[in-house]
């Protein structure tokens, strides 16, 4: 049983980072996760428990430029609710939309959400397509050191990421998706919200002259993390939207989605539904 | 486990408050056990169910998930908080003549979050405020009168906004 | 007032059938009103409940000193300090366990300063168990030399229950057409949003008051007494609001006599209060069956026999689950016009988690089989089902096998009015020729019904309800009953049907009805019959006040006997409306006249029912009642998800007292039996629950709930107050076939083993496609 020795709310990251040098802050942010995970023993505190919503600079979202930068506080209402996003990043609004309830999105943050690593996160399928990174500050040599990881190589396992104890997720960024660029996302599940998603998936790619390029599709709750589908995608780059390159595709789910039985749904469920989800997007792509 | 405490200062129901409180508590333990405000109540413990939902700063969260700690500089409202002198406020007045009530311990959830769906959009839908309600649970309505009363609500304000 | 006869006439008006609040509603909805979970007594302790968290197994040794030595720590109790304690309908449980037979056993109980302290304590005690193999559904638990569960239960048998009526074999041979069906309905569980709480308390007499949620107060002390140890004359209950009950607060669970025994042991109160998990965990479930069910007709659609094997999954103990096979077998018999009937139910004990009452209390399960079987066999016959329902439907006056009376019986002005509302047949044949067609989303309609006793049911040796009546100074009336408000909302039909009778605003009524040493005797809220049975009380010791306040008035104001009536808070001439005098101030003089009289009445009603009896022949209820739904819905065939449209109920409600309750009662139990259909699930893997969450356990949300057509068909029942009947649980109870037959209409699929969740509807829509891919090539 760990006990907390301090509580900080700093205003300024360089503070917060120096607190969390030696590793040993938890993090709090929303709380919509950090709370039942210590309630339930899942998690454990550690000696300081960091409240960075506090940070100048930490919220926000910056999407004037070619770079989007979403802060890590930001919350999923905001990104629900970001006009400016609805516009260049549909299919993360989408997915946002689609995130718990009314009163977890006002609480719960951006960067909590893919710190916490479940294979099930909503945000991180979205994020994966539009080909994001995640900023990771921390305090080396007496200053702010920051790095950018892709986001497809952050998670380990889950509730896992690569991230350092010392390090503190600052920002999510992704390139402003080009103009032919299509996104689609799809969770399980009859609530439209508040659902543990059984499956989800998200498909990115642009599309000229009838042909798919750039294509990524990504999956949640197939695997102990959520994932690029590269041998999905791999049916599908270079190639036109037809009946054939679809059920190619749609084949391809076998390889790389690789889900198990949980009290949630079978590992048949999964796969079925993977298969289902990206047929039906890949459709809607096509249609329109 | 014990946890060191931190003093906290914030606005409640309109009111200053100041008080110490162990950094893990969360906010719906500090109203009932530290403040004795009952109205918020405890169904669940892990956002699922809505049923201690509070305003923080005019947004609508699960009091269950948030640490008390961070209440610190902010504004605070309750179910306690609605009602105005002059007695209910619409929207509860609303839930209780539309029968929306019956075991009721859902309510003060329910109740501040119709509250906080209205006030964002004067044109709230049947739909939207079912989708706004999603996370709240009810065992006993089935949600029909809940909806009928925040409909009721959304008239009477329209009509109020032309007269 | 009395010499001013030109004071305007009052003329009648009723409040029968109207829309009335309930009373309690605006201190609930401000957050004020005071439930049992809020409750804090001064110098109460917390109690706190250790788990064996383990299904089957034997305790080798217990160790609580380093828990007794924890500062704060005021009581450990263990299974020693309740031996011999037993309780439940077989005297198969006690508070507290010497041996683990169920995942939720309560191996040991602290009482602490706080709760945060009782559950550092809890983690203190050390438990070694040697783990037993277990029984985990019933058919295993009957093998010859399965574990046993209780070594003095051999084969594991718990509640045992036959009825036969007419030649089997002559029916069988009889029909045309049988259907043969093995029915597995599952475990869930009430999920009321308040958690259970007891508060415990004694006093130096050695008198018990317990605040708690239980929904029949009277029989409860008889229930608790023996887990206690003491006589059930020395407990009082006090029945704080509660955070909805559904049938889950009919028997005494463990956390209430370890409240008790903490407060014994300490001297101080002592409040036990469930987290979610441990409500999921410990709270009792519906109970599980294995239903073996066949139904047979003949070649024009006239119902021949109805046979069912029930085998229910008892669980580790005994509570009213096993008991379902009551009301199961009524359905068996009386659900349509049934010659020939063959039931038997055999409770086996597991070491699952045991099942207590719930709202539609063994009905949802029968009915989710003969309301499938049903629409079955019309598909058989070939005929339109509305036709074979009608064909098959009972009129006023008959009798069912079991002999309950149909005294008024509406069952096909149900059908019709709902297959007219929805347009249930030009629907049906469309999407059924739809069915085959391609196309990933399907639209479907199914009709269910069912028979409920709606007038109580005696299964106790009384069904009755004890009133008292005031009438004050002021004319503020007190009604003093025994029925337990739950939050479905028999205070407003009390308040409503004393303002008919007395003719006073709803506002001037106060309800006690919340202590068992100040009210009279009820048995409690279930079997839908507290609107029936304490309408009844109500109205019979309304109209004792009126009679004495009315001749009084006559006697006092020289007016003829008969003549007067109450009216807007007046006495008045009946024929015109006439106010002679203001009720409070005739109330006055009637107190402070020479020959003094105070307006205090009481009733004991007792309704004319049979008791259930052994052999389960008897009119047991003062009314039964029918209700038809027709679901309409939409089902991706691809994700199994069915989307449910629109549901039209017609349901004979006798009459309508409180309209807004009355709807509020049935959109309610529609939402329990949708969350029963679709969604709700107890994972039990090995005795053990795996998903004690809202989020892996899905009760219906908002945005899923259909829009309802409701039709309330008033068959005026002679014994029902005012001509009511009770309604609450029907509605849980039809829902889940209706929503089957429809996706059969939608599929061509059916669901044997509920919930017809998105993953069991799309493996049996994609196992048809694999069996009979003819059909698509065809």
């Amino acid at each position: 049983m760990n006990e907390i020795e301090q509580y900080l709310a700093p205003r300024r990251l360089d503070e917060a980072l120096q607190a969390m040098a030696n590793g040993d802050a938890t993090v709090l942010c929303g709380g919509t996760d950090l709370a039942p995970q210590t309630e339930s023993g899942a998690r454990q505190y550690t000696a300081k428990l960091l409240n960075i919503r506090r940070i100048d600079g930490l919220g926000g979202i910056a999407a004037e430029t070619d770079q989007v930068r979403i802060g890590a506080v930001t919350t999923i209402s905001e990104i629900r609710c970001h006009p400016a996003l609805a516009e260049i990043a549909p299919v993360l609004v989408e997915a946002a939309e689609h995130f718990a309830s009314e009163q977890i999105r006002n609480a719960a943050s951006l960067g909590g959400n893919l710190c916490n690593a479940s294979p099930a996160g909503d945000m991180i399928p979205p994020l994966l397509v539009l080909g994001a990174s995640v900023e990771l500050a921390c305090w080396r040599g007496g200053a702010v050191q920051t790095r950018l990881i892709p986001l497809e190589r952050f998670f380990v396992s889950p509730g896992k990421t690569v991230k350092l104890p010392e390090e503190l997720l600052t920002a999510v960024v992704f390139d402003r998706p080009a103009a032919d660029f299509v996104g689609k996302f799809r969770k399980s599940g009859p609530r439209p919200a508040l659902e543990i998603s059984t499956v989800s998936l998200a498909l990115g790619a642009r599309i000229a002259d009838g042909l798919l390029s750039n294509v990524r599709v990504a999956m949640g709750s197939v695997a102990p993390t959520p994932l690029r589908a590269r041998h999905v995608e791999a049916a599908l780059e270079g190639k036109p939207l037809d009946a054939a390159s679809i059920a190619a595709a749609v084949a391809a789910t076998a390889e790389d989605a690789k889900p198990i039985d949980d009290v949630r749904a079978s590992a048949w469920y999964r796969s079925h539904l993977v298969r289902v989800f990206l047929e039906e997007v890949l459709n809607d792509v096509r249609g329109n | 486990m014990m946890s060191v405490e931190t003093e906290i200062r914030f606005k409640l129901n309109g009111r200053e408050v100041a008080l110490m409180v162990p950094v893990t508590m969360n906010t719906l333990s500090m109203l009932r056990d530290k403040l004795g405000m009952t109205g918020t109540k405890y169904a669940c413990g892990e956002g699922e169910c809505g049923a201690c939902t509070i305003r923080i700063d005019g947004k609508t969260v699960n009091s269950c998930l948030m640490y008390a700690v961070d209440c610190d500089g902010r504004e605070l409202v309750t179910i306690e908080g609605l009602r105005t002198p002059e007695g209910l406020h619409p929207v509860q007045q609303a839930f209780v003549d539309h029968g929306a009530v019956q075991c009721g311990f859902c309510m003060p959830g329910m109740i501040m979050q119709a509250d906080y769906l209205v006030e964002n959009n004067p044109n709230l839908t049947r739909e939207e405020a079912q989708r706004g309600l999603e996370g709240n649970l009810c065992r006993c309505t089935g949600y029909t009168k809940v909806l009928d009363a925040v409909e009721a609500v959304v008239e009477a304000k329209k009509c109020c906004g032309r007269c | 007032m009395e010499n001013n006869l030109t004071a305007a006439p009052i003329v009648k008006k009723t409040l029968i059938g109207q829309r009335v609040r309930k009373p309690d509603a605006p201190e609930k909805a401000t957050g004020k009103t005071r439930y049992i979970n809020d409750m804090v007594l001064p110098q109460m302790l917390i109690g706190k409940v250790l788990f064996a968290g383990r299904a089957h197994a034997r305790i080798i040794r217990i160790d609580t000193s380093a828990a007794e030595k924890l500062p704060g720590v005021y009581a450990v109790l263990t299974g020693k300090d309740a031996a011999g304690l037993k309780f439940g309908f077989v005297r198969d449980n006690v508070a507290l366990k010497d041996q683990v037979r169920c995942e939720h056993d309560e191996i040991a109980a602290v009482a602490a300063e706080t709760e945060e302290i009782a559950r550092r304590a809890l983690l203190l005690i050390e438990v070694e168990y040697e783990d037993l193999p277990g029984v985990f559904t019933p058919e295993a638990g009957a093998l010859v030399g399965a574990p046993l569960v209780h070594q003095n239960f051999p084969g594991n048998k718990s509640l045992s229950f036959e009825f036969k009526h007419g030649d089997l074999a002559a029916a069988e041979a009889l029909s045309d057409y049988v259907v043969d069906n093995v029915f597995r309905p599952h475990h869930v569980t009430h999920c009321c949003m308040g958690t259970s709480c007891a508060i415990a308390d004694f006093d130096h007499n050695g008198k018990l008051t317990i605040w708690t949620q239980t929904q029949y107060p009277y029989n409860y002390k008889m229930d608790l007494a023996p887990a206690l140890g003491i006589s059930p004359g020395d407990i009082r209950v006090i029945q704080p609001p509660v955070g909805g009950a559904f049938g889950s607060k009919l028997d005494v669970y463990p956390y209430e006599p370890i409240a008790a025994l903490l407060a014994k042991k300490t001297g101080r109160p002592v409040k036990v209060i469930y987290s979610r998990e441990e409500e999921f965990k410990a709270a009792p479930t519906r109970q599980a069956a294995i239903i073996h069910m066949r139904t047979g007709c003949t070649r024009d659609g006239t119902l021949t026999f109805r046979s069912a094997d029930v085998l229910l999954d008892n669980g580790a103990y005994t509570s009213w689950g096993p008991t379902i096979p009551v009301i199961m077998m009524r359905t068996t018999s009386g659900h349509y016009r049934v010659p020939v009937v063959d039931f038997k139910a055999q409770a086996i004990y597991t070491n699952n988690p045991y099942a207590g009452s719930f709202r539609g209390y063994g009905n949802v399960q029968t009915t989710y089989a003969t309301a499938q079987q049903m629409d079955m066999l019309a598909d058989l016959v070939d005929i339109e089902p509305l036709e074979f329902h009608l064909k098959n439907a009972q009129k006023s006056g008959e009798v069912t096998p079991q002999k309950s009376f149909l005294r008024e019986c509406v069952l096909a002005e149900c059908l019709e009015t709902a297959a007219k509302a929805s347009d249930y047949s030009r629907k049906r044949k469309e999407y059924a020729a739809l069915r085959d067609l391609p196309g990933r989303y399907k639209k479907g309609i199914g009709l269910a019904s069912s028979i409920h006793n709606a007038g109580g049911a005696k299964i106790h040796k009384s069904d009755g309800i004890g009133t008292i009546l005031k009438v004050d100074d002021f004319a503020r009336v007190t009604v003093i009953t025994g029925a337990s408000e739950i939050g479905q909302g028999i205070d407003a039909v009390i308040t409503l049907i004393v303002a008919e009778e007395l003719g006073v605003p709803l506002e001037h009524v106060t309800i006690v009805n919340n202590d068992s040493d100040i009210a009279p005797w009820d048995v409690g809220v279930h079997a839908s019959r507290t609107t029936f049975i304490a309408g009844n009380g109500t109205r019979r010791a309304a109209r004792k006040a009126k009679e004495q306040i009315l001749n009084a008035a006559a006697k006092m104001l020289d007016e003829p006997a008969g003549t007067l009536e109450l009216r807007g808070g007046s006495v008045v001439r009946d024929n015109c409306g006439t106010p002679l005098i203001e009720l409070d101030r005739l109330l006055r003089r009637m107190h402070f006249q020479a020959e003094p009289e105070l307006v205090m009445v009481s009733d004991y009603y007792e309704p004319k029912s049979e008791p259930e009896g052994a052999k389960h022949i008897s009119d047991h209820s003062a009314a039964y009642s029918h209700a038809v739904h027709i679901a309409e819905i939409t089902v991706d065939t691809l994700t199994g998800e069915i989307k449910v449209d629109k549901v039209t109920v017609a349901q004979d409600v006798g009459r309508v007292i409180n309209r807004m309750g009355l709807e509020g009662q049935i959109e309610g139990g529609i939402a329990i039996g949708l969350g029963y259909a679709l969604s709700e699930n107890m994972r039990i893997e090995k005795g053990m629950l795996t998903n004690p969450c809202f989020r892996d356990y899905k009760l219906i949300t908002a945005p899923e709930m259909p829009p309802l057509d409701l039709h309330f068909i008033e068959s005026n029942c002679a014994e029902g107050p005012y001509g009511a009947k009770g309604v609450s649980e029907l509605p849980t109870i039809v829902i889940a076939p209706a929503i089957a037959n429809a996706l059969y209409n939608a599929t061509g699929v059916r669901i044997f083993n509920p919930p017809m969740s998105p993953e069991a509807v799309a493996r049996a829509i994609d196992e048809t496609r694999q069996a009979g891919g003819r059909r698509e090539s065809e």
